[in-house]
């Protein structure tokens, strides 16, 4: 399922999720290899959210298994990275200290800390509000300072869900240039859930389309498009008129 | 010029209620509508104020003593009160074998008023400080549990989780995620745990004490001194309006280093 050039870095079995008699998940199975970005696309509602819960650990399967490096997944032991929804930034600390939030949970020297700190800033131009505290930035600022504090704990595997629902387009536009930027610097493992197309077929290297409940991943599209990419190449239209067409099929 | 006069005014209202009510009093006492055997007129008040500044006749204790004692069992009870019931509160609202054990003899407890507790604390530890500190720790301890609790309750779930997805250990969540959401919370139970604790101080004194602001006041109703009475009154929110303006300051201090 994966690039032949890469090993898998997660490998996701069996993936069933129930609450009672609702099933969510039926039976996920799928790769992610060592430093791809995923893109996973799916209707309101079908269980996306759900499904990162279940990846970082943050509710138990109803049945199947999650491994990262061959070992069941456990926060505790992988590095894993979540970039919510909603904002995440924690208001006693500075835009600073929020990033390094993640990397002082893992006990890293201090020393560690600041290098990767002024690194990942300067990355996501956070470097002049180091300072500052969230309730002074925008919430597009917040959004950025989730996400360095996601990659600046260089994770194993970094979880997006839909981390731009809010934002608007041209705004989006610039950070998700800004995001394949450092994630081609830090080469991280990444999944990002969206219900825009666009946006999918913009960032991913492949494309998992989900169904509609319960669950399961209907098809799947590789993106072998070059970087910077643009909205209007014909190859790209075309590419996000197939993935749009997958969803409205089922 | 409309409008600086219209704010002089505003400033000028409360003073001249405030004279207003004492000029009627002082006329109500003075022209024997009542008689003073049942109220004193302020300027007896002031009177009597100034002789107990340094006379310990006929109560027993000038009045610096008095709000000195009340002052001292109020402060015991008080922080008494923090040290146990905002750790207590907080872990309640964290760990669920806290809540276990400690929620249902809390609830138990809660609705008993604190000036229930004066007789069993008499007949435990006499009248003197522990006591007065006992009875005082029991009611201001509810509001900090209370506070505590519902902050870390109210704690964003999605600062939890992501905390979690970092590998944060239980312990580490409540330490660093839980108690800072929940200050203001803790610090705003300040105040409400601080009104309680005085009410239920001056409640404890009248009933059994031989210092203290409540005893000025037993002490003006068994001398037949209607001045005394009101004197111990007065003193009393006097005192308790200071405290609560300090307390008050070293909250918004508190809030401000949490900045939110
Ligand atoms: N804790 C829960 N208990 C019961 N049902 C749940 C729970 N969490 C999610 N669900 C149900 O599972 C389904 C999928 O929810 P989920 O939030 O994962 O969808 P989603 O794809 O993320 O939706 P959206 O696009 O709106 O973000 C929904 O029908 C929801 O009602
Ligand atoms: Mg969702």
């Amino acid at each position: 399922m994966i690039s032949a050039n890469r090993e898998a870095k997660v490998t996701v079995t069996n993936l069933t999720k129930s609450f009672g008699d609702l099933l969510v998940l039926n039976d996920v199975n799928f790769n992610v290899g060592d430093g791809e970005f995923l893109c996973i696309v799916g209707p309101t509602g079908c269980g996306k959210t759900t499904f990162l819960n279940l990846l970082s650990k943050l509710m138990p399967p109803s049945k199947g298994n999650i491994c990262i490096n061959g070992e069941i997944a456990d926060p505790k032991k992988h590095n894993i990275s979540f970039v919510f929804q909603e904002p995440s930034c924690l208001p006693w600390r500075t835009v600073k200290e929020n990033i390094a939030y993640g990397m002082e949970v893992k006990k890293l020297p201090q020393q560690e800390i600041e290098e990767r700190l002024e690194k990942t800033m300067k990355l996501v131009g956070l470097t002049d509000c180091a300072n500052l505290y969230p309730n002074q930035i925008s919430s597009s600022m917040e959004q950025r300072v989730a996400i360095a504090r996601a990659f600046a704990a260089k994770p194993d595997l970094l979880l997006m869900d839909e981390p731009y629902g809010q934002l608007d387009v041209k705004l989006r536009y610039y950070l998700e240039d800004e995001l394949i930027r450092i994630w081609q610097e830090f080469k991280t493992t990444v999944i990002f859930v969206t219900h825009n197309i666009e946006e999918a077929v913009y960032l991913a290297e492949r494309v998992l389309i989900l169904s509609n409940k319960p669950t399961t991943i209907k098809a799947e599209l590789k993106v072998d498009l070059p970087r910077p990419r643009n909205f209007l190449d014909p190859e790209f239209v075309e590419i996000r008129k197939k993935v749009t067409e997958l969803i409205r099929w089922w | 010029m409309e409008n600086s006069k219209d704010r002089l005014i505003l400033k000028i209202l409360p003073y001249l209620g405030i004279l207003a009510v004492l000029v009627i009093w002082e006329l109500i006492v003075d022209l024997g509508i009542v008689p003073n055997t049942l109220l004193a007129s302020p300027i007896q008040v002031v009177k009597l104020f100034f002789i107990k500044l340094n006379t310990a006749d006929p109560d027993g204790a000038v009045l610096a003593v008095h709000i000195a004692t009340s002052l001292k069992e109020a402060l015991l009870g008080y922080s008494l009160a923090l040290i146990i019931g905002i750790p207590l509160g907080l872990a309640m609202g964290w760990f669920v074998i806290v809540e276990g054990l400690a929620r249902p003899i809390f609830e138990m407890i809660r609705p008993i008023p604190p000036v229930a507790w004066i007789p069993l604390a008499i007949f435990w530890f006499g009248i003197g400080l522990t006591g007065k500190a006992f009875i005082i720790w029991a009611s201001g301890v509810v509001p900090c549990v209370i506070n505590s609790f519902v902050g870390v309750r109210m704690t964003n779930p999605t600062f939890i989780r992501m905390a979690r997805t970092y590998g944060a250990s239980d312990w580490e969540i409540f330490k660093q995620i839980c108690i800072p959401s929940a200050l203001p919370m803790v610090f705003g139970g300040l105040q409400v745990a601080l009104a309680a604790s005085w009410t239920a101080l001056v409640a404890a004194e009248l009933i059994a004490a031989d210092t203290g602001l409540g005893f000025l006041i037993t002490m003006g109703r068994r001398l037949l001194m209607p001045d005394m009475i009101v004197l111990g009154m007065l003193m009393v929110g006097l005192t308790g309006v200071v405290i609560g303006v300090i307390v008050d300051k070293v909250e918004k201090r508190l809030v401000a280093g949490v900045r939110r």
